[in-house]
Parts: structure tokens; C-alpha cells; sequence
């Protein structure tokens, strides 16, 4: 096991900048997810982190000792693949032999080595059986099984369960967490699943454009997002932004979006009296944390227009324009509407997440202000 | 299962598959047939369909043609040099298919080496064979006129961007997967390449390897410029029954025949390779 930094890490495909200068700190034993959309570099940095990719600026280092030159057969890393990559022509017991046979284990070693792997993962009986003859949950058990013979000092996974049905992934990923805690390897996630990296990592780095845009755990990812695109990309259904302009009235600090008035989000207010706050602002507020009303009353101050009413079963998502902006809303299961009904939304103050409409970058965000203290080590994007 | 019953379709589908059968194997037929009649019933007209059968024309091709040692050579030069393509063909499409050497624009140069027909070239590699000949190393080398190492050389520089081409396709259809996996699995490049690639690849090198042996088994043009007796092959063999007494169809067929029967064999044996090669990329999926 070991721990993993990575240093102004970039990769250039020709004139393609895949990754650009991310830095971020592994620690022993983390599991870690790189997030992102497709082509947002997460792919290429974890393939350097193996040794499969040529680094083309940028350091990395296992256990603070660098090893950019080093080979990937001397890394000691193990990787599961998207596609599983067991050896068509060996079969499983074999397969999760590969790599024992590498390092010239004898054979009784290999056997038990093998034997205890596939106890673990309760694939025994699969021993003897060709990868062509398993189902896509049994292949990708067994590619787990496969990297996770040789007790590697860091576990590489490449969206290894994105190709099995719901059920399964739903099992697989409680599984993966439950072997976490047991083996207590240091694990990198690949995924583009939002759910996937929120419940299996202790933290998460959300990379876009082959950036890092944050790292934090998952609550710091979902509450206090350090920027509109991570904001946008956690969560599902995704979180509204209102376009609003912020503008002091005697003495109020106030929002308005056309005509409509906000309440100003009360962790904002120190920024608000320091000046920070630009003129043009976005506002952010989760489609869970809007509370609906049939009568304008004095919470119910944002008027609304049913544009379709989706049942999900566990709830109900209402999308609705407020006025040229469309917005989801969490609602009751039970909750019904109408086609053009009238609604009055309330947003919790306390919920609400302010992003400069300019830079996307959050104000008044906890996040953003460590990211500030700690001398901005995340490379925040400022387009 | 029930008996299905027997449709007009039916019947019109075997007349067609029956009458194509007759169309292809006829000819074979007639060759072998041929090379077990006497002389006296060959040419005749009406043909005719029952005869005494004799191995006369295979001991003539045998003693008189010495076509044991064309067999020989044909076998030395066509297993020599498909060997020579697949080793060397094997590790260029390798390096083609995974580290694009020379951006295409080398697999593009190799396959421009075949865009000329054989006889353009013939009569330069007969100079280069005659004066080769003559030095130490085209001796030692056997690279003259009428040796085997001047076919082979031939035969190779022929196949070798056919080789590549369709291997090529092979290796591309491989995962790559496979290979960072068994790479980080504590294996060198070239022991991926032994241990895993090249078990994958195995039907697809069958399905070359036949394709150029085929080839060099039917070589004529080449053969037949740069050999006149110690080096000849099969095919010049069988052409040299042409003679100035007029063409000698019995020994012709009995040398014909034999030349057909080792392919079909093999063809036969490396059947099972040669299906699952040639759909190696469709089966994948």
C-alpha cells in the first residue's frame, strides 16, 4: 500500500491537452475517485499512474519515492478494466494466476494464493471455467480477483462495473466498498457515475477539460461545489441555476431575477458587506430543497409554471418555468399538477449557492474559502 | 424432428449446387483421370469414360521428370520462406497495429511494393541472381541462378506485404486491454507479446502462413526464370512436359495431380484455423 501525489501532472496527445498540471495528495489506504465527464482526462491520469501512459510534464511519486521512470511491471499497481481484460485464452484459475506466475511463484504458492483470492471473492467454483462462459458480473469478479492477487500498493480501477445491468452495479459497488474496508488498499476510481464515486470514495476529484475543479470529500463536493461546473455536474436531477443581479437598496443586500426578488443566501452576508459580491451572480438551489406552494403566501414569493410532471415512484420531478428559466423540482411522490398550473415556489435561503456569473466560480462557499487559505493548490479554472 | 417436405425450391437449390459442383470438380476429375490412362487412351474422341488403369505416367514423372526432387525443392522454398513472413511479417504488423510506426505512411510504402506485376521485376532479379551467384556471399547463401535461396528470397519479398497486411488486421483486433493488463501484471513487452498476443493471433498466422504457402507452392513466373534444373519446382516441372514431341498429357496429369493432393490436405487439416481466421474480427464483436 501507498501513498500517491501527483505534481503538475500534464499529458499532450500531439496538440490535445488531455491533462493540465493537476496536483492532488493520495493518502495510504484512500479510496479515491477521479469523476468527470467523457474526455475530461480522468482516463489518461490514471493510465500514468500505472505506467501505460508516458508522462509529458509532471511528476508522480508512491510513498514520496518518484517513479515516472519507472516500469509499469515494477509499479506494482493492479487495474480493473472497463471491458474486464481476462485472458480469453486461460481459464480462470489461470487468469488469476497471470500474474503470480510473473513474479515465478511455485506452484503450491500459486495455488494457495489463488484458492484464498477466489474464497474471498467467492468465485471457487468459477476456477475452472473459460472467461467466454461467465456472465459480465462473474468476468469483472474475477478481474478484481486477478488484480488483487498480488497484494499491489495501489488498486487502479477503470470504471470497472459501468457495463453490468443496475441490480448488479448496485451490488458490486456495495461489495467494492465492503472490500475497501477489509483490504484497506489505497483504490483510485475512474467513473463518469456521479452515484458510483459519491458512494464508494472517502473523497472525490472532479476533473473537467483536464482539470481538477475540486477535491473533497463527498459532502464538501455535493454542499459547498467550488465552482458552477461541479455544482452542475453532482447531483441528479441536476442542480437549477437562476441568473440574477445583485445590487444594494438602502442598505439591503438584495437578488432580483427580472422581477422577482430573492432572499439572499445568509452565509453570503460578510462577503456582501466586504464588497466581493459582483453584480451579476448565478444563483444555484438543488431541486430537493424547493418547496412548492399552490397560493402565493409570504414564503411562496416565486412564481411558477408547471411545464411537466414526471413520477419517478420514490418522488416526484416537476420541471417548471420561472418566467425564461426552466427548473426541476423534487416533490412528494404523491405530488400531481397540471400542465401550465400556476405554482409559488420558496427556495431555503440556507440552500441556496451563489457563483459569479462571469468566472462560475462559487462565492460565499466554504469550499472556496479554504481553497483561498490554502493558497488556491486545486487549480481552479477561470474561464 | 419431422420430415420436412421436399419443396421445388428445394430441387431447384441442388440442380444449381450440383451443376456448380460439376463445373468446379470436373477438371480434377479429369486430371486424375487422365493420369492413370495409357497413352493410347488419352486423346480420343469420343473420350473415354472407362479405361485400364496404369501408374505408367507416375513412374515416368518420377524417374524420367525426376520430379521427386521439384517436390523437394518446392517444399524447402515454400516452407522456408512463409516461415520468414511470419516471423518477420508477425513483429512488423505488430508494431504497426500498436505503436503505428511510421504513421502509415511505411505500411503504405510496403504495400506499394506489390503495386507492379512480377514480370517488371523478373528480369532485374535475374542480373542481381546472376551476378549474386558469383560472389562468396551468394554462394555460401545459395543466392544464384537455379538455387533455392534466390526462390525463397523471391517468394518472401513477395508475400511479406500480403504477410503484413492481413496480420496486421489481426493484432489490431486484440484488446489492448490485454496487454496493459498483463504489462502491469509484472510481464515485458516481448513476454506479453509470447504469452499473450501471440496465442490470440494463432488462427490468424494459420490463415497467413496457408495463404503463403499456397503461394509459393503455385509460383511459376519466378521459378521458371531463375531455375533450370537444380533449383526447378513443381509448377516448371509440370510446364516442362511441354516438349518439342508435343505436350505429354499422362505424365502432366500424374505431376498435376501429385502437386494438388499435399495443399488439399493441409487445407483440409487447417480447416478449423482457417474458418475462425478468416472471421476472426466478426466473431469479436
Amino acid at each position: 500500500m501507498a501513498s500517491i501525489t501527483l505534481e503538475k501532472l500534464w499529458k499532450k496527445y500531439g496538440d490535445v491537452e488531455a491533462v493540465r498540471g493537476i496536483s492532488v495528495d493520495i493518502v495510504d489506504g484512500e479510496f479515491m475517485s477521479l469523476l468527470g465527464p467523457s474526455g475530461c482526462g480522468k482516463s489518461s491520469t490514471m493510465r500514468m499512474i500505472a505506467g501505460l501512459e508516458e508522462i509529458t510534464s509532471g511528476n508522480i511519486y508512491f510513498d514520496g519515492e518518484l517513479i515516472n521512470k519507472v516500469r509499469p511491471r515494477d509499479r506494482n499497481v493492479a487495474m480493473a478494466f472497463e471491458t474486464y481484460a481476462l485472458y480469453p485464452t486461460l481459464n480462470v484459475y489461470e487468469n488469476l494466476a497471470f500474474p503470480l506466475r510473473a513474479a515465478r511463484w511455485s506452484n503450491a504458492d500459486v495455488d494457495k494464493r489463488v484458492q484464498e483470492i477466489a474464497g474471498i471473492l467467492e468465485i471457487t467454483d468459477l476456477l475452472d471455467r473459460m472467461p467466454a462462459h461467465l456472465s459480465g458480473g462473474q468476468q469483472q469478479l474475477v478481474g478484481l480477483a486477478r488484480a488483487l492477487t498480488r497484494a499491489p500498493r495501489v488498486f487502479l480501477m477503470d470504471e470497472p462495473i459501468s457495463h453490468l445491468d443496475t441490480r448488479q452495479r448496485g451490488r458490486m459497488r456495495a461489495y467494492l466498498k465492503r472490500l475497501h474496508i477489509e483490504l484497506g488498499h489505497t483504490m483510485i476510481y475512474v467513473t463518469h457515475d456521479q452515484e458510483e464515486a459519491m458512494a464508494l470514495a472517502d473523497r472525490v476529484a472532479v476533473m473537467d477539460q483536464g482539470l481538477i475543479r475540486q477535491v473533497g470529500t463527498p459532502d464538501e463536493i455535493f454542499h459547498n461545489p467550488a465552482d458552477r461546473f461541479v455544482a452542475g455536474f453532482i447531483g441528479e436531477p441536476p442542480m437549477n441555476f437562476l441568473e440574477c443581479e445583485y445590487s444594494q437598496e438602502e442598505g439591503r443586500h438584495v437578488l432580483r431575477h427580472n422581477s422577482i426578488t430573492i432572499e439572499m443566501p445568509p452565509h453570503s452576508e460578510s462577503w456582501a458587506q466586504r464588497g466581493a459580491i459582483p453584480q451579476h451572480v448565478t444563483l444555484g438551489i438543488r431541486p430537493f430543497y424547493i418547496d412548492t406552494g399552490l397560493e402565493k403566501s409570504v414564503r411562496h414569493t416565486i412564481p411558477a409554471e408547471v411545464f411537466v410532471v414526471e413520477p419517478l415512484g420514490d418522488m416526484t420531478v416537476v420541471s417548471v418555468n420561472v418566467l425564461e428559466t426552466r427548473l426541476q423540482i423534487v416533490t412528494e411522490p404523491d405530488f400531481r399538477a397540471q400542465r401550465k398550473q400556476s405554482l409559488w415556489l420558496a427556495f431555503d435561503p440556507a440552500r441556496t449557492l451563489l457563483f459569479d456569473a462571469e468566472t462560475g466560480k462559487a462565492l460565499a462557499n466554504q469550499a472556496w474559502n479554504q481553497e483561498r487559505a490554502a493558497g488556491g493548490t486545486g487549480d481552479i479554472k477561470a474561464s | 424432428m419431422e420430415r420436412r417436405q421436399v419443396t421445388g425450391g428445394d430441387l431447384v437449390r441442388y440442380a444449381i449446387i450440383f451443376a456448380l459442383l460439376i463445373f468446379f470438380l470436373f477438371p480434377i476429375y479429369w486430371m486424375i483421370a487422365t493420369s492413370f490412362k495409357a497413352p493410347g487412351d488419352i486423346l480420343t474422341r469420343p473420350p473415354r469414360w472407362t479405361f485400364q488403369p496404369t501408374l505408367e505416367n507416375y513412374f515416368y514423372a518420377f524417374e524420367q521428370a525426376n520430379f521427386g526432387l521439384f517436390i523437394k525443392n518446392t517444399l524447402i522454398v515454400a516452407v522456408v520462406s512463409t516461415a520468414i513472413v511470419i516471423v518477420i511479417g508477425s513483429l512488423a504488423a505488430y508494431s504497426f497495429a500498436r505503436y503505428d510506426v511510421g504513421a502509415g505512411h511505411l505500411m503504405f510504402f510496403i504495400l506499394s511494393t506489390r503495386m507492379f506485376p512480377a514480370i517488371a521485376v523478373v528480369i532485374p532479379y535475374f542480373v542481381i541472381f546472376r551476378d549474386l551467384g558469383n560472389t562468396v556471399i551468394g554462394q555460401a547463401l545459395s543466392l544464384g541462378l537455379d538455387r533455392l535461396g534466390a526462390l525463397v528470397v523471391c517468394y518472401t519479398m513477395f508475400n511479406l506485404p500480403f504477410g503484413i497486411w492481413l496480420m496486421h488486421s489481426f493484432f489490431q483486433d486484440i484488446p489492448v486491454e490485454l496487454e496493459d493488463s498483463a504489462r502491469l501484471d509484472g510481464y515485458s513487452r516481448l513476454q506479453v507479446l509470447l504469452r499473450v498476443v501471440l496465442p490470440l493471433v494463432a488462427p490468424g498466422l494459420a490463415v497467413t502462413a496457408i495463404f503463403c504457402l499456397i503461394f509459393a507452392w503455385n509460383e511459376f513466373l519466378f521459378a521458371f526464370m531463375l531455375t533450370r534444373a537444380v533449383a526447378r519446382t513443381i509448377t516448371v516441372g509440370v510446364a516442362s512436359f511441354w516438349t518439342q514431341r508435343g505436350i505429354l498429357w499422362g505424365p502432366l496429369s500424374a505431376a498435376a495431380t501429385v502437386c494438388v493432393v499435399p495443399m488439399l490436405i493441409f487445407a483440409l487439416l487447417l480447416q478449423r484455423y482457417i474458418v475462425r481466421g478468416l472471421t476472426f474480427g466478426a466473431v469479436r464483436g
